[in-house]
């Protein structure tokens, strides 16, 4: 019986929680904030930007919002996409790390603002390698490193060149593994510097606008080559984590020797103990692999679409663009001029002036798909 | 003084309405939009009727071992959860001991724990120079291969978050089956298989087509597990029409794999509603 009690007990509870309320509605003032970024990044947003930001605006606050990963965020907008053809309110203002390239028939029904023409007064500081379409507004870059366990890998021997990444990985199989390139930018930029090797490292060739099916059938073939190459030596004979935290896990638990990773969230992992001290990190002299930046991306017709726009200026200033640096552990978003001269100063040797930006758009998508089809059924299913 | 049927029919039928109307409006509809989504092409030259996204689908390999590997999933997680679940079911049926409660309170657990927490769990301790490893390695014995990233992880995670639901129906069958009728048949010396094959199975066949049912269309589009898991390609369906809609921005691809998908659910749904049927059947 008392089984029985316990069962009826448990299940009225869950039905009960599938039902609670779930309503609200977007207030005036209160800018809704979300994120697809990982933990450091809220961080930042919670301690650094949204203290600063309500001080110098009294009377508006932010509502910071972890919205998971990129799908998660995706189904927010497609909210506000449906929001939009029912002149309802999308109870949602300002998106960090989104591309507005999503969902699909957002663009041309003008779900985003056009940062061109929304005003900003920061908006010519931007660093134009991070510029790509006038909707994505890019305020921070952060860098691809390689880390890796120096109890097991001699910092005077950790590759320098892509060439000798390549011998490294062969010389010592099953050390290495990287993340599919669609989910998390650690795995992504290893990828695209695989790209760029096959290219003559030569950035210039890849632009947001030609990634054309003729360039990519020519261009990218060389670059699945060279992955197919180093596949039967990663991890398990070619096996790649799902994330950039699932890589960071594996290094953490001595399964490999070295993984790529993002600059900002190694350097977060160290300090936070969830890798260890013994962590060494390295960047390719040859050529670096590629950075990124992450976007803020505004709703048209959100309830606090100026409020938004005024946070996305403000972030862009010089003191939010500082602590990017310092904080973060990440790159301005602005050109380098638009920087404390100091921190300029004290940066200029870690940080090097170019970080390799790869375009985004249709060449993700071909780099993505190229990837999944080539590269990656090199697992055996039957192993 | 009862009512006419003539009078009772209008209530029943508008108590059957709304969970009709809502069926066809959440599922019936969006099924029917989507196969006209993918044959009614939208071309330059307006919407044109083409089975081209089908032809595409069935002639490409790599949507095919995909196809293969969530049948494969599918299958083995439907035999694993038959062999585990029903030794489990027929225990609580029929013991009487104290332990049995905590028995049953480990089976229902896996219903509490989210498949993200659990995939990240699996990871710790199945994963390469995980706990496994280290109790292995502690007692002088060798490393084993970690499931981990190959088409074993997902099935693992799978099968453990479906036991609850597995047993549960099990566990609701096997009420059927009389003290009674197992006494009368042990009275005529029927031994422990002879009760399970002629007197416990015939009768709990259903909730067993019920349970495997449930289990099965839960598995074939299953997405967490399979995305963390299991490698990255083959990959199962449910993450492969994930990445080809969000990734590769193409609905009408991912809507055609979703059809296809749905294609061979309906085989066990079909499975599902015949067993319920039968049982209403007096």
């Amino acid at each position: 019986m008392k089984r029985r009690t316990f069962m009826i007990s448990a299940a009225g509870a869950a039905a009960g929680m599938a039902v609670l309320p779930r309503m609200s509605f977007a207030a005036e003032g209160t800018i809704d904030w979300y994120t697809s970024s990982d933990q450091n990044i809220l961080d930042f947003w919670t301690n650094v930007v949204k203290p600063a930001f309500e001080a110098a605006n009294p009377g508006t606050t932010l509502n910071l919002v972890d919205g998971g990963d990129n799908a998660g965020l995706q189904s927010i907008a497609e909210r506000g996409l449906a929001a939009m053809s029912s002149n309802a309110d999308p109870q949602a203002d300002f998106f960090e790390g989104f591309d507005s390239r999503q969902p699909v028939g957002a663009l041309e029904q003008g779900l985003w603002v056009d940062f061109e023409q929304a005003g900003l007064s920061n908006y010519s500081k931007l660093n134009p390698l991070g510029i790509d379409i006038p909707t994505n507004l890019p305020y921070r870059g952060s860098q691809v490193l390689l880390a890796y366990d120096t109890t097991k890998l001699d910092p005077a021997n950790a590759p320098k060149t892509w060439p000798d990444l390549m011998a490294w990985i062969k010389a010592n199989p099953g050390q290495f593994i990287y993340n599919r390139p669609n989910k998390g930018g650690s795995g992504l930029n290893f990828v695209r510097r695989a790209v760029l090797e096959a290219n003559g490292q030569d950035l210039s060739k890849f632009t947001v606008d030609n990634a054309t099916p003729e360039n990519t059938a020519a261009m990218l073939p060389a670059a699945w080559e060279i992955l197919k190459d180093i596949a039967p030596s990663l991890f398990d004979q070619g096996a790649y984590t799902s994330g950039n935290t699932q890589s960071l896990q594996l290094l953490g638990q001595a399964a490999v020797t070295m993984i790529p990773a993002w600059s900002d969230q190694v350097l977060k992992a160290i300090e936070q103990g969830v890798l260890p001290e013994t962590t060494g990190l390295v960047q390719l002299q040859d050529l670096g692999l590629p950075g990124g930046f992450s976007r803020i991306t505004i709703l048209s017709n959100g309830v606090n679409k100026d409020a938004a726009i005024k946070l996305a200026d403000f972030v862009l200033s010089e003191e939010i663009q500082s602590a990017v640096l310092t904080e973060l552990g990440g790159f301005p978003g602005v050109s380098w001029d638009y920087v404390a001269s100091d921190l300029r100063e004290r940066f200029a040797d870690i940080i090097p002036s170019s970080i390799p930006v790869f375009p985004s758009g249709p060449w993700e998508v071909a780099i993505n798909d190229g990837w999944y089809r080539t590269v990656a059924p090199n697992v055996d299913p039957a192993s | 003084m009862p009512a006419s049927p003539e009078r009772r029919r209008p209530v029943g039928l508008l108590l059957v309405a709304v969970p009709v109307l809502l069926v066809l409006w959440l599922v019936i509809w969006p099924i029917i939009s989507a196969v006209i989504t993918t044959i009614w092409l939208r071309t330059p030259e307006g919407t044109q009727f083409s089975l081209e996204t089908y032809r595409f689908f069935f002639s490409d390999g790599y949507s095919l071992s995909n196809l293969s590997v969530t049948l494969w999933t599918t299958g083995v997680c439907a035999i694993l959860l038959l062999v585990i679940c029903l030794p489990i079911a027929l225990y609580l049926r029929f013991s009487d001991s104290k332990v049995a409660a905590y028995v049953q309170g480990l089976a229902i657990f896996p219903m509490f724990v989210p498949s993200i927490i659990l995939s990240f769990a699996l990871i710790r301790v199945l994963g390469p120079n995980g706990t496994v490893d280290l109790l292995l390695n502690a007692i002088s014995l060798p490393k084993i291969r970690s499931p981990y990233l190959t088409p074993w992880g997902p099935v693992i995670g799978l099968v453990w978050d479906n036991i609850p639901l597995t047993v549960l129906i099990l566990l609701s069958g096997l009420g059927n089956v009389s003290n009674q009728s197992i006494e009368a048949a042990r009275d005529v010396g029927a031994g422990r298989f002879a009760l399970l094959w002629h007197i416990i199975l015939p009768r709990i066949t259903n909730s067993i087509l019920v349970a495997i049912s449930f289990a099965v269309l839960g598995i074939f589009s299953a997405f967490t597990l399979p995305y963390i898991l299991g490698p990255a390609a083959p990959e199962m369906m449910g993450p492969f029409m994930q990445r080809t809609f969000r990734d590769l921005y193409d609905p009408t691809s991912a809507i055609t794999q979703a059809v296809v998908t749905f294609g061979f659910c309906i085989v066990f749904g079909l499975f599902y509603v015949r067993s319920v049927a039968k049982n209403r059947t007096p």
